[in-house]
């Protein structure tokens, strides 16, 4: 049982930064579902702020700014191409590839599997990679975007539901990785949007790359591996709709 | 007229609307701030740099979810930097070798912006709590907020068991909340 206590002591840590690597993946985890502890942080926060002005100014490169607006303007992209992409487009596009994949292998049903293919008609170029996740091959959970220009990865819900004491896990697979999935982390918020840098990736490797969600304990999957099961390496990149 | 404050709360809520023009004016205002906590506790330039182009992405995204009623939004942001700063950080492959020199230190230009925000009263009565504390314990604090130092860190330089470093931030913890919320 946690105490009012235990929670205040938990968020002065957090905030004084004393935590180690799994127990701040836990706090920021437990934040998002228990409104006390989140209350607790920003509290400490507040409390601590003051010291804030013990650190001095230091200028930043010039061309900082610059680099941040080029990755907005990256998501800003992805983002209208996801407008064009009416959730029927994407179910049409998930039968399609249902029936190839179906005819591949069999999947496994508890886990969450991806399909990328290649925006050609709608973007800009072939920068931008976009995915439907789609939980037991049917409904979409999750949208995902990757633009090779800056190796960055952006996934959000579509619907997906807050899972209490469980966390999300981002995995790439490929045959150049290895034959095991590679964590690329937890998602930030299960609600709301998490990037990821995918930039110690080769770009013709995110090309043929397939990702996958996996659900997990609290802190992420203890053996390595996406619990639910072994991600299907093969992911059939499909053609853009004429 | 309004204050510095004020004037940061009125862009949060521009940016909020998606106005690229108040999110430059508030980098602007912002970023010296936030590059100089984040080299602090990475000490590696081009760490801090990643991490505060992460910590403005997330100001863009989230921008929307800024309360002003209960963080400024110069506090707001730090805790954003901190967040992210800490996290890799404790990943652990930073390897603790000081290239401040490198990163030129400003006479603080964006004083009037940031670090006057926070209210003199609160500067007051925290350094009246933290001086409340032991030197030591104090020292600890100090060090795990500004550098941060992890538990490890700190039982080396202090040369005390860690599980005593955990029990000491505990305490302090527990005094500085009694102290200010009193």
């Amino acid at each position: 049982m946690t105490t009012p206590d235990d929670i205040e002591v938990l968020a002065g840590e957090y905030v004084l930064g004393t935590l180690d690597a799994a127990e701040r993946t836990a706090v920021a985890a437990r934040r998002l579902r228990e409104p006390a502890l989140d209350k607790a942080i920003r509290g400490w926060e507040q409390r601590l702020a003051p010291l804030d002005d013990e650190t001095a100014s230091r200028l930043p490169p010039p061309d900082l700014l610059s680099r941040i607006e080029q990755r907005l303007d990256a998501s800003r992209s992805s983002l209208s191409a996801s407008n064009l992409l009416e959730l029927e487009t994407i179910k049409r596009r998930m039968a399609r590839w249902r029936t190839a994949a179906l005819a591949a292998s069999a999947l496994a049903a508890s886990l969450l599997t991806v399909v990328v293919w290649r925006e050609s008609a709608v973007q800009r170029g072939p920068q931008t990679f976009v995915g439907v996740f789609a939980q037991d091959d049917v409904l979409p959970r999750f949208y995902l975007t990757i633009d090779l220009a800056s190796r960055e990865l952006t996934i959000r819900p579509i619907g997906a539901e807050r899972q209490p004491d469980r966390t999300y896990q981002l995995w790439i697979a490929s045959d150049r990785i290895g034959p095991a999935p590679q964590s690329l982390g937890l998602l930030d918020d299960q609600l709301g949007t998490t990037r990821k840098s995918l930039s110690t990736f080769d770009p013709g490797l995110l090309r043929v790359a397939t990702f996958g969600v996996s659900v997990e304990p609290l802190g992420g999957s203890t053996t390595g591996r996406p619990s639910a099961g072994a991600l299907h390496a093969k992911l059939l990149p499909v053609v853009a709709d004429p | 007229m309004q204050s510095n404050r004020e004037t940061l709360i009125a862009m949060m809520a521009r940016v909020a609307a998606g106005d690229r023009v108040a999110f430059r004016a508030v980098y602007t205002a912002t970023s010296a701030k936030l590059f100089g906590v984040a080299l602090r506790i990475l000490k590696r330039p081009e760490l801090a740099e990643e991490v505060v182009q992460d910590a403005y992405v997330k100001i863009w995204d989230n921008a929307g979810r800024f309360d002003p009623t209960v963080a400024s939004p110069i506090t707001w942001m730090v805790a954003i930097t901190r967040n992210r700063a800490l996290d890799e950080v404790r990943k652990g492959a930073t390897p603790v070798v000081n290239d401040l020199s490198l990163a030129m230190e400003v006479p603080d230009p964006q004083r009037l912006v940031s670090d006057l925000l926070v209210e003199a009263a609160d500067h007051a009565r925290l350094r009246a709590c933290l001086d409340a504390l032991d030197a030591e314990r104090r020292e600890i604090v100090q060090l795990a907020y500004l550098e941060g130092l992890s538990r490890e860190a700190l039982a080396a330089r202090f040369g005390h068991p860690v599980a005593t470093i955990k029990t000491w931030l505990h305490r302090s913890l527990k005094q500085l909340k009694g102290c200010l919320d009193a």
